[in-house]
């Protein structure tokens, strides 16, 4: 029977609270049995004594642990975000903004409690975790692989169910119960040295205690999950989160193994997450995927093949439509060049509004006759007037001009058609996938890596056999020629201020190289 | 002995008392508090329509009449009186919004120009905004009705007074019907 997202977490509520107060109750019971018999000459003069005696023992060393871990994890949001990386999130790039307006909106639907940051980890893994740390910070830390690849709704979800965790407080109990855990089980080994059959029931007790911390921790997934449906009203939308990630590298390696209790899924690759049986809900800290996946699928009353059809057809979309109207257009030296699709039009440096245009009938006009093209130049001028920066081409030594390539800001030049990147937005772009390749990029991307694969050594330009090394447009250093690297044989132009410079169709040659995992084949030659 | 008993029954009593009443009237408070984050909400969206409006004009000269009950809708819901013209009025700028919306996907030379596209952006989180600030206020007033009529302190309500049932923040009849987009074209050439 599908329960609703509000039993789910009325329900959950309670299990946790139990299954909590019991997991105290024994480290309790196990630190009194090991002060019974580790110390047991106390009780034998006076047993009431005793008690006390081995009560105030045990209070004083869990309040120093306790306040050993809060002293360590009082800044553990600062820690999290340098161990991982994480940046903050970037005001000039589209995906980031829409982010930010996410969290905002999530702040509003959980009644503005509590002000939570949110910050970025580049990488292409699909992950997010919660960090709520004793200073009072509040952190989400996002993957980018997961922020370019989801939409809307898809990305308020995520970002509901980890500020559903800060908000319950699962991250500061988990906290504590791993700090009493952590405290007692090298305790308990050390004595466990010295032999005696007493000991193992302590060490058993702490055994099934480190289970039962497990188990606790997935049912606050469920309840998170549920608690971000109520948030967002649309199970529809976590549920296709929870299939996607299922499907793709969620961070193996990335994220440290004891971070991984606060992700939204395991990171580490464990058979044990996905299969089901006994042993494995035993053993992991995260319950399995598709388990998740079923739990909403019926509060939306979908299924699972309907997500992957979804998906099929969303990844249908991003296909090159073949309806596309083609143009020739004449050259300056009265050649025919085409054909050539609207944007690619838009693109040509020569291209003006009085060039002679044809659509491959009979008619030939110029450019400025075709209402498409009259866009494009309308296009042209708007750009033109707001974003000519003060940066100079390397090249042709004009402005460039401020553009939007992959939702995150890149400079053009109009006249050579090359591109500089700054250092930290080159990864965004190379994660985002925003339109699908043209067969004449696809293909000069073969041949440029295989023509590149022969030498190995960056060719020169016009035949000259010294190659002048390009001034950056932002810090004025010289730029150096290689390799974007040894497995994607592009040449670009870096710099030390962390910019790249591709000449024209490299960026797009190097996303599509990359996307279309084309390596190199083996020569003889070499 | 039993002297003792019974102080203890009525000590719990009145502490029963003593919590009952105060969560009654932490969860007043809230209602109202949500009630008002809406409002912060729908302020902001007044504050972004003549921003697009003023942006859009200039490409979409055929849309004057989508335009202009746009901008009567907002001077209608910025002026409003009462909560019920409020309501009345914040519904319709919602319905000529979409429509706005809507007829603007058939200019897709606006998708170039970048200010249009963050307007739109900030204007679809704003709407998202009020609709989860709207949520909250219904899910409060939910808990706090819940409170009143639940057993024993339906009967402690009645006794004291002071709480009244909340309304939940209805969507007219109207708005749940999607805009039509008009795709005719209307050109003279």
């Amino acid at each position: 029977m599908p329960l609703t997202f509000i039993d789910i977490e009325r329900q959950k509520s309670w299990k946790i609270g139990l299954f909590f107060i019991i997991l105290l109750l024994m480290y309790f019971t196990s630190a009194m049995v090991i002060m019974l018999v580790a110390f047991g000459d106390i009780f034998e003069k006076d047993f009431l004594r005793g008690v006390f005696s081995s009560f105030y023992i045990f209070i004083t060393a869990a309040v120093l642990a306790f306040v050993h871990f809060y002293l360590l994890s009082y800044d553990a949001a600062q820690n999290i975000r340098e161990n991982l990386d994480a940046a903050d999130l970037d005001p000039e790039d589209e995906l980031h903004k829409r982010l930010r307006n996410i969290m905002a909106e999530i702040h509003v639907a959980t009644g503005s409690k509590r002000k939570m940051a949110c910050a970025v980890i580049p990488g292409q893994a699909m992950n997010a975790l919660a960090v709520d740390d004793f200073k009072g910070n509040a952190l989400i830390v996002i993957t980018e692989g997961l922020v370019s690849r989801l939409s809307r709704e898809q990305t308020e979800a995520v970002i509901a169910h980890e500020a559903y965790h800060i908000l319950s407080g699962d991250c500061r109990e988990s906290t504590l119960a791993v700090s009493l855990f952590g405290f007692s089980m090298p305790f308990i080994e050390k004595i466990m040295i010295y032999g005696g059959r007493a000991y193992i029931f302590s060490f058993i007790l702490f055994k099934l205690g480190y289970l039962l911390n497990l188990f606790i921790s997935r049912e606050r997934e469920y309840r998170a999950d549920a608690g971000a449906v109520r948030m967002t009203r649309n199970p529809l939308a976590l549920a296709e989160v929870l299939h996607l990630l299922s499907k793709n590298w969620r961070g193996t390696g990335l994220i440290g193994s004891e971070l991984e209790g606060l992700c939204i899924v395991n990171p580490r690759l464990n058979q044990l997450d996905e299969t089901e049986g006994f042993f494995a809900d035993l053993f992991s800290s995260h319950p399995p995927i598709h388990k998740r996946t079923e739990i909403l699928l019926a509060m939306a009353h979908a299924s699972i093949t309907e997500l992957d059809v979804k998906r099929r057809q969303g990844a249908r979309e991003h296909m090159p439509k073949e309806t596309e109207k083609k143009y020739y257009a004449l050259d300056a030296q009265y050649v025919w060049q085409g054909p050539f699709s609207i944007t690619e039009l838009a693109a040509l440096p020569w291209f003006s509004t009085l060039t002679w245009v044809s659509d491959g009938s009979e008619t030939i006009t110029k450019a400025s006759q075709i209402p498409a093209c009259s866009e494009i130049f309308k296009a042209q001028i708007e750009q033109a007037e707001g974003k000519t920066t003060d940066y100079l081409c390397p090249v042709c030594q004009q402005h460039l001009f401020k553009q939007h390539y992959e939702q995150t800001r890149v400079y053009q030049c109009k006249y050579c058609g090359g591109t500089l990147v700054d250092g930290d937005k080159l990864p965004r772009i190379i994660i985002r996938r925003e339109n699908a390749w043209a067969e004449k990029i696809k293909a000069q991307a073969r041949a440029t890596l295989k023509e590149n694969q022969q030498n190995y050594i960056i060719h020169s330009a016009e035949g000259k056999n010294k190659i002048i090394s390009l001034r950056c447009p932002k810090c004025k250093g010289s730029m150096w020629r290689t390799f974007y690297s040894y497995a994607y044989l592009i040449e670009v132009d870096r710099c030390i201020c962390g910019a790249m410079w591709f000449d024209k169709d490299e960026l797009s040659m190097l996303q599509c190289m990359i996307e279309n995992k084309m390596a190199g084949e083996e020569s003889g030659a070499n | 002995m039993v002297g003792l008993i019974v102080l203890g029954c009525i000590g719990v009593i009145i502490a029963w008392g003593i919590v009952t009443f105060n969560r009654l009237v932490s969860l007043r408070n809230e209602v109202q508090n949500s009630w008002k984050q809406i409002d912060v909400q729908l302020k902001r969206r007044h504050d972004l329509i003549p921003n697009l409006v003023s942006v859009i004009k200039g490409t979409m000269e055929f849309e004057q009449d989508t335009l202009e009950k746009v901008i009567n809708a907002r001077a209608k819901a910025v002026s409003a009186g009462n909560v019920q013209e409020k309501v009345t009025a914040e519904n319709m700028l919602t319905q000529a919004l979409g429509k706005l919306f809507a007829v603007m996907e058939n200019y897709p030379q606006l998708r170039s120009n970048d200010n249009i596209m963050q307007l739109q952006e900030e204007l679809t989180s704003t709407e998202n905004r009020i609709g989860f600030a709207r949520q909250l206020y219904n899910d409060l007033v939910a808990q706090y009705r819940i409170k009143q009529e639940v057993f024993p302190n339906n009967l402690f309500v009645a006794f004291f007074g002071g709480f009244k049932k909340e309304v939940y923040f209805e969507a007219e009849e109207e708005a749940k019907k999607a805009p039509q987009a008009d795709i005719s074209i209307r050109r003279n050439n």
